[in-house]
């Protein structure tokens, strides 16, 4: 069997001693963590370790001995370092040799109690495999995706022995605590063993950051009690809370927020990781927001839109009678029920006088309004998008009326007829059943079925016709309003942070490795480099989206144009109840 | 063919039509007593030549109520028949059957189905509220759709009326509510043509008239009185006769010489046709139950 022996770069020019590691007897590997170097008492050597092994929980031991040659070989130096094998007794005891000029190095692993051949010292092939401690101890391995079967088994048990050598290394961290310049009883040599790697700001970051915490923690508090008082939930408050999707995403943002400003401390790294990036991403949407705020403030930008808006809701409502004009006629040659297409299109006719009224009242203040609109841009620029769906959901409240009148006449003919083309035919539908059965009916039954049945399939195109125009119209606005909610739910849920990581320090977020050969020869021991694979960037998004507010439609194709064809009202929004089933 | 050589058995011993014992004979052996079990034509009917052109009356009256509804909607779309007098003698004609139809079985089938007065005077209500309700809209529904569309769907649907019309026979193309729908759907299309909204009152009136409820009369004569039952045939069809001869000569021709046709020549030749049936039964056929199985049911 070939033992492995993982060996950290930074010791590679360490000065001769003990290696200090772990054993891992299921994958016959050897994790070297440090080197303790000459002079040394074994009993504080030991003293060191119990201390390691209890603050880590890794059974951390010395794994057999380090010999640089820098000078001539000496001979006693050879029979000292086998003769510590006697005092710190491991299975297999590694012995591990590197010449002067570091081409040539060898390895040796013994065993000095094997029943079969009892006296004699037995060897084994050993591989050594060099790592970046540095590297390894701060990345964060991910497990392969399923793989097909018949590859699953072998994978597994290779990702099994990787995330052991991982586990190691990032959990002896008491290990490293020790640098050279401290006047400790051993000298250890170790990635950070020239000196402990920090930096002022974090450090201050770390301290201010427990106050800081508490303190918007506190106001967080406040004002989420604030949102959730009883005036709130009143009947027809809590309904307009609901369909507003700014008050959607404010309630999403302070969830977000009360999350990465709560004092307790994230448990696993993907709690920190998923905090990191909701940080970063309110951050940012802030950022944004801030900037689209002076970009509006600005040449008095507010102005000119609010002067833009009434004229492109006149217009729009002016567009929208001459298409009723031409409903009304005969459009495009379609044969038309000319009483029912006169009501419809009168009683639109209307809707959209009340309409421009309503916009000519509203007009002196609407200035004002956008001016106080634009502020919440400083909230992130999710929310200034959201206020943006709603207030075109606002505008085209017609166009929404339009269809819902519409879709509420189309769907009771064709429910109508469906049900009356079932009774034209001799025939019912059984609810216990679930299916159509025949049936006698009366004739009176039978004579004002067919009536009404003749009546609503000559009065059908119109509807239809109605419907079809003003459903064509909502898709248009249910389009553009998705594609707003596309873009809040993409900054909401990108994750920004890990992204970022992957992109300036990709060995933090390991799929993987992948192996150099260093040297192969006969007789020598195989010499490996370890590098760690990146991983990949779809996985990146993948693994750390945050979940978003569900704002966005659920409607698959198919349903949807069911959906459509029977008539039954679409929404662009699904509230939070309906989520769950 | 060699392999249904039978064992010349001196001991004579005889073939049975059993599986269950081991015989010296082929598995396809059979003797001479096999066509002994032939039968020809015993589901086959003999037919009196003048019992099936009474039974083709079903067939004569329906084409009739056909053609008179046709000749009567001609000549209220041409305004040579006044609404109000259609109206009465619909209501005229409609007041007589009713009185016969109990009449003629002595108030056995309305006892059997026990069917009050009140629900009848209710459904008449309905009828005529509804459509007199309806009537404006019918005026207007089909003024955009093409006239030629209209006839073509009310020949159709007219069409449909008498190939699914339940003539007695026993199929399953036969739905009478599906005809009587058609029937329906057509006179409403056809009303919708008419100048004015009562005009289509009257017509949809009549068409249920006609199609409702003369069918039922004239079962329950054909059952009760089978000999008034072939002179009310022989007084309709002469009037759908002479209906459609005051519009088109040619149309009428026609018309005769299908109602003849159907009347004394096709059952003419079903008669003729009997005499070449050829059907053969014997131990060959399907397993048929002829037990009645209700007795397991229950």
């Amino acid at each position: 069997m070939v033992l492995k022996a993982f060996f950290p770069t930074c010791c590679a020019s360490a000065d001769s001693g003990l290696l200090i590691g772990r054993w891992v007897p299921e994958q016959s590997s050897a994790v070297v963590l440090a080197v303790v170097h000459f002079p040394f008492i074994p009993i504080q050597v030991k003293e060191l370790l119990a201390q390691v092994q209890q603050a880590s929980q890794v059974g951390v031991a010395v794994l057999g001995t380090w010999c640089h040659r820098r000078q001539e070989p000496e001979e006693s130096l050879g029979h000292f370092l086998e003769g510590l094998g006697a005092i710190f007794s491991h299975e297999p005891w590694l012995q591990l040799c590197r010449e002067r000029d570091s081409k040539f190095w060898s390895c040796k692993a013994t065993y000095q109690q094997v029943p079969t051949s009892p006296g004699a010292h037995s060897e084994d092939q050993v591989m050594l495999i060099f790592y970046d401690q540095r590297k390894v101890l701060l990345s964060q391995l991910h497990p392969p995706a399923a793989l097909p079967d018949h590859q699953a088994g072998d994978a597994t048990a290779s990702a099994c022995g990787l995330a052991a050598v991982f586990d190691t290394v990032s959990r002896s961290k008491a290990l490293f605590r020790s640098d050279q310049f401290d006047e400790g009883l051993v000298r250890l040599s170790h990635w950070q063993s020239e000196g402990v790697e920090a930096s002022i700001l974090v450090e201050l970051a770390k301290q201010a950051s427990g106050p800081v915490c508490l303190l918007l923690a506190c106001l967080l508090s406040f004002i989420s009690a604030a949102s959730t008082c009883r005036v709130f939930k009143l009947w027809p408050l809590s309904f307009i809370w609901s369909k507003l999707s700014t008050c959607e995403q404010l309630r999403h943002r302070l969830e977000q927020l009360t999350l990465i400003f709560s004092t307790q401390k994230a448990e696993n790294p993907s709690q920190l990781m998923r905090k990191a990036n909701m940080l970063v991403s309110v951050l940012l949407d802030v950022a944004l927001g801030l900037a689209l705020l002076s970009w509006l403030h600005r040449k008095d930008r507010i102005g000119q839109l609010a002067d833009a808006l009434v004229p492109v809701a006149d217009r729009v409502a002016e567009e929208l009678q001459h298409l009723l004009q031409w409903l009304m006629g005969a459009p495009a040659g379609l044969k038309m029920n000319r009483a029912l297409d006169q009501v419809l299109g009168r009683f639109f006719l209307y809707h959209i006088h009340l309409w421009i009224s309503y916009i000519h009242l509203m007009s002196p203040f609407i200035e004002r309004i956008l001016w106080h609109v634009g502020l919440s841009a400083c909230l992130g620029l999710t929310v200034a998008l959201s206020i943006l769906s709603d207030i075109i959901a606002l505008l085209t409240f017609h166009i929404y009326c339009f269809y819902v009148y519409g879709a509420r006449l189309y769907c009771l003919k064709i429910c109508g007829l469906s049900s009356l083309w079932r009774l034209f035919r001799g025939k019912k539908w059984n609810v216990l059943r679930q299916r159509v059965d025949s049936c006698s009916y009366d004739l009176d039954q039978l004579f004002i079925g067919t009536l009404l049945f003749t009546v609503l399939v000559f009065l059908l195109p119109t509807t239809a016709l109605y419907y079809l125009v003003f459903t064509l119209l909502r898709l248009l606005v249910v389009t553009v309003q998705g594609l707003i909610h596309l873009l809040v739910d993409l900054i909401n849920s990108l994750p920004l942070y890990a992204l970022g990581l992957r992109l300036c320090r990709p060995y933090r977020l390991a799929a993987g490795v992948k192996f150099r050969v260093l040297e192969h020869e006969a007789g020598r021991p195989l010499r490996l480099l370890m590098q760690i694979n990146p991983l990949p960037y779809n996985r990146v998004v993948h693994t750390y989206r945050l979940p978003s507010c569900g704002c966005h439609p659920k409607h698959s194709w198919g349903s949807l144009c069911r959906k459509l064809f029977f008539g039954e009202l679409i929404y662009p929004w699904r509230q939070r109840g309906d989520k769950q089933d | 063919m060699t392999c249904a050589q039978p064992v010349t058995g001196t001991t004579g011993i005889r073939w049975q039509k059993v599986l269950y014992e081991r015989q010296p004979f082929p598995d396809n052996y059979v003797d001479q007593r096999f066509l002994e079990e032939l039968r020809k034509n015993i589901h086959a009917r003999k037919y009196q030549y003048w019992a099936v052109v009474f039974e083709s009356s079903v067939v004569i009256q329906q084409l009739c109520c056909v053609c008179v509804f046709g000749v009567i909607w001609w000549y209220m779309d041409e305004g040579l028949l006044a609404p109000h007098w259609l109206f009465g003698t619909g209501l005229a004609l409609s007041l007589i059957g009713y009185v016969l139809f109990d009449l003629v079985d002595g108030g056995e089938g309305r006892r059997k189905s026990g069917r009050t007065r009140w629900a009848d005077l209710k459904s008449a209500l309905v009828f005529i509220t509804f459509t007199y309700g309806f009537s404006p809209v019918l005026k207007t529904l089909t003024e955009s759709v093409s006239t030629d569309t209209i006839y073509a769907m009310s020949v159709f649907m007219l069409l449909g009326h008498l190939i699914f019309f339940d003539y007695g026979a026993n199929a399953a193309i036969v739905s009478s509510t599906l005809s009587l729908n058609m029937a329906i759907f057509a006179s409403v299309c056809l009303a919708s043509r008419l100048p004015r909204s009562l005009h289509a009152f009257i017509m949809v009136t009549f068409a249920i008239q006609i199609f409702a409820l003369w069918p039922m009369l004239q079962k329950k004569l054909k059952a009760c009185t089978p000999r008034s039952y072939v002179g009310v045939t022989l007084l309709f069809a002469g009037s759908a006769f002479g209906g459609l001869l005051s519009i088109s000569a040619v149309g009428a021709t026609l018309f005769a010489l299908l109602l003849v046709s159907i009347s004394c020549l096709c059952p003419f030749y079903l008669i003729r046709l009997q005499l070449f049936k050829e059907n053969i039964h014997g131990p060959w056929d399907e397993a048929e139950i002829k037990e009645d199985l209700s007795r397991f049911l229950s």
